[in-house]
């Protein structure tokens, strides 16, 4: 053993040494934020107070880390961040119950949330920071208030499908012109939050007759968003239900050989749905005023454009009006959904999606 | 085989390992009973059945391939004249770092239609390659991912052994493919079962690479349940443990049969001229290296490139910079290797209380190391939660630690070197034990100068598989990793799911790097020098 541990030491020693040298010249003790940082709060710094948050988030640092460098610069309260799939933060809620580290969590889709809520593991937000959207988008008990929101729509690749023949709506999608030819992210956690919201709004049997026809219909399933949209992108699929956000990226990162493009199904179809991201306190958070803070700065007029420009999201706070690259929100898709009804209709969603098989097609 | 009790502190070692080891099991079977979940009810629906004949159908697929191709791999890389075989040797095992997230990714961007691959393929007149998805897919991904655990041990083995008997063998008129049969395969069987076991239990684990593919698991029946219904959750994983653990107890029993080749230490190496089977012999390990890490990278290379030439055309920035990249692979690599180191000092005692002494407690351990390789990494980070909540002070001391951090990568990872470390036990010759006890050489200077120069090729491969496997081990280090420890993967991860493909390529890339530099260090240079 002895032998083993001095080889594995003299021969992976220096080169440690090297990185945590280079790391560490790296570093610096004063707080300092980057260009895309600075563009959310361009003044200086404020002193540490000490102070300190600490959130579970399941939005990626990509997506979010200089608007928590801001909130450091202009507060001076610093952030400790525990980042992960929204899904295992909250299984990770779960299980720590009162003991847990967490003052926020952040989820990608209203799913959690409910898991969270059902558990009675969030606590109230303040007044102030949720008034600070409409109704629509917070909770009615006050348990979570959204940030920023993608809808749902149809993507599909501009070679193969062409833009007339495109349907208005998620039941034209039945049809038989269109056997084989639709992706479903069957067992992906926003369409199972989306097909909840179906059912609370026309009925389990309406929505688990449109699925069970979907299947008759040899729609395809792939695991999620993202890979529908590549795969609509590349040609391997017509058309695909997912949410607006991943074909802006995907288009960002491949260029014109992207072949995909979004399709707005009409607004008061069921599959124009706005399904946002939640920002949660919880109920055994040890800052509960500095999680509230963050809260309503993530509510601010630059936080909230610097979600539409830069992460192509919708704006749900201070007047600030969508990207020019966004088709315009009306504000009847967003009203009358009753995102509450999440929590509790999750179990007999996933029975009916895997009785439905989509999963095998 | 030495008849010898084993000695009483060793036993001790053993059945504080086994408790440490049985934590997710213990949680996995607390959470069903305080979730009211029934898993002998869910046993026999269609919804349990289906996904888990498919697990099984793919697990044995991936075994026999991944078998297959690494022993084949291992004896043309040790054993013959095959050109470049220092190359081949720092570059056959990293495919094992790959997330298989990423590899199943970059497979199907490539190969599926609008692919770069697919592209070149109409070119050359291929204008139907089949879209790859399914049982196909799975296989194909899993079987390039995972041969590394089968090539490791066997090569580790194969350089360890003495040529003199495949010599006679071969003087004596036979064959040489009778001679692999004969007298080769007995004596690698130890190691292959080992690799094969642990290539088995990754695959029905596996939920990366079989979710891309669309090839429906247990693990992806799981991972749809755990906020939905939990006790379903909990149950299809007590259904998935319960069958590791009866799939390592019949290796076991396999194993034990199988005809034990002592050793004394490495000898001069035998050496077969391929002459005309040079060429197939070129063609199967370099079409492993191009499917296996060429193609992979290429892709990788590809989405780094597009990102830097975007920011260079004043396209958006990427999110990442230097110091990220810097911080998150010096994490990736104390982590790693402290965790090879741990886990070989973990596993060493229990192979010597099953391989030396035949002893009770050791076998029971051996089990519950390697079943809990079955486990998915979600569930071993929720338990270690679970407990160090429950345990009081020593949990708040422990919490957020990188020690904790430690213990559950070896919970998790310990079992890939168990069966080589087994192996590497069972290769040392008792009668050099009692020569040197006869010289009044105690226990721990037996170990040293006896069988640790003889087991080193071994643990050597076996830290190595460790090290590689926590290098990309994805749940575990989102969870239990102390808050502000961020790994290469975790990175990969948070950059790929939002669909940031530049930042994922380019830090893949380093982890790809990272790993064949250790590679270099750890494993081959050394087993070079015997």
């Amino acid at each position: 053993m002895y032998v083993v541990l001095r080889t594995m030491l003299h021969r992976t020693l220096p080169l440690m040494l090297t990185l945590a040298l280079f790391a560490a010249a790296c570093g610096s003790d004063q707080f300092q934020i980057d260009a895309s940082a600075a563009e959310i709060f361009p003044g200086e710094c404020v002193d540490g107070t000490g102070d300190e948050v600490t959130i579970y988030s399941g939005r990626k640092e990509n997506l979010i880390e200089p608007v928590l460098d801001a909130f450091t610069c202009a507060t001076g309260v610093s952030v400790q961040v525990r980042w992960g799939s929204s899904t295992q933060l909250a299984l990770l809620i779960d299980e720590e119950g009162n003991h847990s580290q967490a003052d926020v969590f952040l989820s990608q889709s209203p799913g959690p949330v409910g898991f969270l809520e059902s558990k009675g593991l969030l606590g109230a937000i303040d007044h102030d920071v949720l008034r600070l959207v409409s109704e629509d988008n917070r909770s009615s008990q006050g348990s979570w208030v959204g940030f920023s929101g993608r809808k749902r729509v149809l993507v599909h690749n501009i070679d193969l499908v062409a833009e007339a023949e495109l349907p208005t709506s998620v039941f034209d999608l039945t049809d038989e012109k269109w056997k084989g030819k639709v992706a479903i992210p069957g067992t992906n956690g926003s369409f199972m939050d989306w097909f909840t919201v179906f059912r609370d709004q026309y009925g389990t049997d309406v929505a688990t007759k449109w699925l069970n026809e979907m299947v008759a219909n040899d729609a395809r399933y792939y695991p999620n968003n993202r890979s529908i949209v590549e795969a609509a992108g590349r040609g391997e699929i017509e058309v695909g239900l997912v949410n607006h956000y991943y074909n802006y990226q995907e288009a960002i990162a491949v260029g014109d050989d992207h072949r995909a493009k979004n399709h707005d199904l009409d607004d008061d179809d069921i599959g124009s749905l706005l399904i946002i991201t939640a920002a949660t306190v919880l109920k055994s958070a040890k800052n509960p005023e500095g999680a509230n803070n963050l809260l309503a700065y993530l509510l601010t007029a630059p936080v909230q454009s610097y979600f539409t420009n830069h992460t192509l999201e919708y704006p749900l706070a201070a007047g600030v009006e969508p990207n020019v690259a966004l088709p315009p929100l009306t504000a009847l898709e967003i009203g009358s959904v009753n995102f509450d009804a999440l929590g509790g209709g999750f179990d007999e969603t996933a029975r009916i999606i895997e009785a439905s098989g989509i999963q095998n097609q | 085989m030495n008849q010898t009790r084993a000695p009483r502190e060793l036993q001790v070692i053993g059945l504080v390992f086994a408790l440490a080891f049985a934590f997710p099991g213990l949680y996995l079977i607390w959470r069903n009973f305080t979730s009211g979940a029934d898993p002998l009810s869910l046993l026999f629906t269609n919804q349990t059945l289906q996904p888990f004949w498919r697990t099984v159908r793919l697990a044995m697929l991936v075994s026999l391939s991944a078998a297959c191709l690494g022993t084949a791999l291992a004896w043309l890389t040790t054993r013959t004249d095959l050109p470049f075989r220092k190359l081949w040797r720092v570059v056959l095992p990293i495919p094992l770092v790959f997330p298989t997230f990423i590899g199943a990714a970059a497979f199907i961007r490539t190969l599926n239609p609008g692919g770069l691959a697919n592209d070149l393929f109409s070119s050359i007149g291929v204008n139907r390659t089949p879209e790859l998805r399914g049982l196909l897919g799975a296989w194909l991904v899993l079987t390039l991912f995972c041969y590394p655990y089968v090539y490791l041990p066997v090569a580790a083995r194969l350089r360890q052994l003495p040529g003199s008997l495949e010599q006679s063998a071969l003087v004596l008129g036979d064959s040489l493919p009778r001679t692999f049969r004969r007298v080769v395969l007995p004596q690698i069987s130890g190691s292959l079962s080992a690799g094969t076991l642990l290539v088995f239990l990754y695959t029905i684990s596996d939920f990366g690479a079989v979710q891309l593919m669309r090839y429906d698991t247990l693990t992806r029946a799981i991972e749809t349940n755990y906020l939905a219904r939990p006790p379903t959750a909990f149950a299809l994983s007590l259904i998935l443990l319960v069958f590791a653990g009866l799939v390592v107890a019949a290796e076991r029993s396999v194993n034990r049969r199988l005809p034990e080749v002592k050793t004394h230490r490495a000898h001069e190496a035998v050496e077969y001229e391929l002459s005309r089977w040079k060429t197939p012999a070129i063609f199967l390990v370099g079409g492993t290296f191009a499917f296996s890490f060429l193609a992979p990278m290429a892709a990788l290379l590809d989405w780094a490139a597009d990102g830097v030439l975007r920011t260079q055309r004043g396209g958006r920035p990427l999110t990442i910079d230097t110091s990220k990249v810097v911080e998150a692979a010096a994490n990736t690599l104390s982590a790693s290797v402290i965790t090879g180191i741990v886990a070989l000092i973990a596993v060493v005692p229990i192979a010597i209380l099953v391989g030396r002494y035949r002893d009770r407690i050791g076998r029971f351990t051996h089990s519950v190391v390697i079943a809990t390789f079955a486990v998915p990494g979600i569930l071993i980070a929720l338990s270690l939660r679970f407990w160090t909540l429950r345990a009081g002070f020593l949990g708040d001391l422990l919490q957020n630690s990188m020690a904790i951090l430690i213990f559950a990568y070896v919970v998790r990872f310990a079992s890939l070197a168990m069966g080589i470390a087994l192996v590497a036990v069972t290769t040392v010759s008792d009668d050099l034990h009692d020569v040197a006890a006869t010289l009044g050489a105690d226990r721990w200077r037996r170990f040293r100068s006896v069988d640790l120069p003889v087991m080193r090729p071994g643990l050597l491969a076996a830290g190595g598989l460790v090290v590689l496997s926590t290098m990309k081990e994805l749940p575990i280090s989102l969870i239990v990793a102390p808050i502000g420890f961020p790994t290469l993967t975790t990175r990969i991860f948070g950059s790929f799911e939002e669909a940031f493909v530049a930042e994922a390529g380019i830090m893949a890339l380093v982890l790809v790097f990272t790993s064949a530099v250790l590679t270099w260090f750890l494993v081959l240079r050394r087993v070079d020098h015997l």
